[in-house]
């Protein structure tokens, strides 16, 4: 009796153990192929991004020489000129983001820091997130209507800044109220307990420890900036004017590279035999600005965060 | 409502304590004091009374939610943070009504803290070390700082392994070092009175005697309030010890305050006595 219970017991141990070790092996298995699977999808991204760039290279290096960066093109030579385009597009950068980086960063302190859950706040997200996911385009039109006829600032690189501002606005705030709130609470309840005010927390600690956060929203707002169309034809204008290139002054109409494309491709130059030649190279010329642009970022963020951190 | 007067009982009898007196003369005193967290939805502490005397070392033991860390963050107002909390009765600093004071900036320059998890700022040591002299309301002048970083340093028993990388980030210690760094940051400002919340709680048992260490030694200078959960600890290293538990309502009460060798030894409240025997086994 006590022995067919103990060996049946037995039998159903086994059976048992079998059943795990099965369970087990469907485990890694399913591991294994989960493991394929991401590093696949990882190469594939890799793949993408070196083909985009080499490509882009490969059809535009061989117009870009030092004449073609520095000169100024005409609607007849052929050989191109992009200089006042570039000089345009930094400006602009420059000029965007000097608004855009103290609004936002204040915005996105105040929503981190100081904003206290209630109708404001929500009602202030729930504009920030529509605003995020508006398209550019209608940037484009209300920037129209406000900077160039009721303001009266006409197409022109300040119309054009003021536009991208309010476009990226959203985005920083968003990735910089990310970063602040991402600054571990123990510096806040520290510095307070030393006596300090909330904007010296704030200033001296919580700023600088965000900051690596903030740069990366200032270079995402940066990438936008550059390869931005529609909002600046319509706030910009698709010309430079011969006797304002190199211009610094803030109401001359302009011309961004990546309007410049949309120019060459799009719209036209009759008179330009090369016209695809000088848009792939000024496409090559985007594509390195951005990438000069990230790498210069990355570096500077990740320095930032070692000296933070210090070597252990 | 009759344990509730039998609780009441209980706490007259051990308060106030007739061996707190003396010369103790008190720093920091409760009385009647309630506090609420969710806007009065909550009640965490219950009628505390109780006087911390000056450059002492006070222990505050009970299990985990019953009140021990709010009562010791109510003593720097760190719940101003918090939105919907709100308390009742007094709490007085050197007599002094803390939750009266307009300016915390004002409380928290004679009352510092020290955190359980050690929370070295991403600066350099020496940086972190004068951050509390360079805020606006400590007002220490700037050729002074240099001085008073090395004092603190010394005090906090830090400055022989750190005094020849200053200009390395308080981050790149150890969790010993980086607790010493921070016991030395809220001393080098000169409080009057040192919170501790669990100082010891994120450290291996050498670092954590190290601090012991230093705890009793800064006693001779500071009136110390340490929550803890470690109740060797507490009776390794304080002088009066403060038994919170939690009521029927579930907010945390004071059930005994005294010396803390009677605490450990005599208990009065049969509660004191199981919580201690029981950990002890």
């Amino acid at each position: 009796m006590s022995n067919t219970l103990l060996e049946s017991s037995n039998q159903w141990i086994k059976s048992d153990l079998e059943d795990s070790k099965r369970t087990l092996q469907r485990h890694k298995l399913a591991d294994r192929i989960a493991t394929v699977v991401m590093s696949l999808a990882a190469l594939l991204l890799v793949l993408v991004l070196l083909s985009v760039i080499s490509i882009l290279l490969y059809k535009g290096l061989s117009t870009i020489s030092w004449k073609f960066l520095t000169s100024a093109g005409t609607f007849t030579e052929a050989g191109g000129g992009i200089g006042p385009q570039i000089f345009v597009s930094v400006y602009i950068l420059f000029l965007s983001l000097l608004f855009t980086t103290p609004l936002g960063v204040g915005a996105a302190i105040y929503l981190a820091e100081y904003a206290k859950p209630g109708r404001l706040t929500t009602a202030i997200r729930f504009s920030t997130e529509t605003l995020a996911s508006v398209p550019s385009i209608v940037f484009g039109i209300f920037g129209a209507i406000v900077f160039l006829t009721i303001m009266g600032l006409g197409y022109s690189v300040l119309s054009g800044a003021l536009t991208l501002t309010l476009l990226n606005l959203p985005l920083m705030v968003r990735i910089a109220e990310d970063a602040i709130r991402a600054v571990p609470n123990t510096y806040r309840e520290a510095s307070l307990a030393l006596a300090g005010t909330q904007w010296e927390t704030i200033r001296k600690i919580i700023l600088p420890a965000a900051l690596p956060g903030i740069i990366t929203a200032i270079v995402l707002t940066g990438g936008r900036i550059i390869g931005e169309t529609a909002p600046l034809i319509l706030t910009t204008g698709t010309t430079i004017s011969p006797n304002a290139q190199y211009s610094l002054n803030p109401f001359q109409t302009g011309e961004t590279l990546a309007v410049h494309i949309w120019v060459l491709k799009i719209v036209g130059v009759p008179g330009l035999k090369d016209s695809q030649a000088v848009a792939d190279g000024t496409a090559a010329v985007l594509l390195l600005i951005v990438l000069i642009v990230n790498i210069g970022a990355a570096y500077l963020s990740q320095r930032l965060q070692k000296n933070q951190r210090g070597a252990r | 409502m009759t344990q509730l007067q039998q609780n009441d009982n209980l706490l007259t009898k051990s308060l106030p304590n007739p061996e707190l007196n003396g010369d103790l003369s008190p720093e920091i005193e409760a009385r009647n004091f309630n506090f609420y967290y969710n806007y009065g939805h909550f009640k965490a502490l219950n009628n505390i009374n109780l006087t911390v005397p000056r450059h002492k070392i006070s222990a505050f033991i009970g299990s985990s939610g019953c009140g021990k860390s709010t009562f010791l963050r109510a003593i720097n107002r760190m719940h101003d943070r918090t939105p919907g909390t709100s308390s009742e009765g007094q709490l007085l600093f050197e007599g002094q009504d803390i939750n009266a004071i307009t300016d915390t900036t004002d409380l928290r320059k004679r009352v510092g803290m020290i955190f359980q998890q050690p929370a070295p700022f991403p600066l350099s040591i020496f940086d972190n070390v004068a951050y509390g002299m360079r805020l606006e309301a400590q007002r220490v002048p700037k050729s002074e700082i240099a001085d008073r970083v090395e004092q603190a340093l010394r005090a906090a028993v830090l400055w022989k392994e750190v005094h020849d990388k200053l200009d390395q980030s308080g981050l790149a210690l150890s969790g010993g070092q980086q607790q010493r760094l921070c016991i030395a940051r809220a001393i080098a400002v000169e409080p009057a009175v040192l919170l501790m919340d669990e100082p010891c709680a994120a450290l291996d048992p050498i670092a954590t005697l190290k601090i012991e260490d230093l705890i009793r030694e800064l006693s001779q200078n500071y009136t110390i309030l340490i929550v803890t959960h470690n109740m060797e600890q507490a009776s390794r290293v304080s002088d009066f010890t403060a038994f919170f538990t939690i009521d029927e309502n579930r907010a945390g009460t004071l059930a005994e305050y005294g010396p803390t060798k009677q605490i450990f030894t005599k208990p009065r409240d049969r509660r004191t006595e199981d919580y201690i025997t029981g950990r002890f086994g």
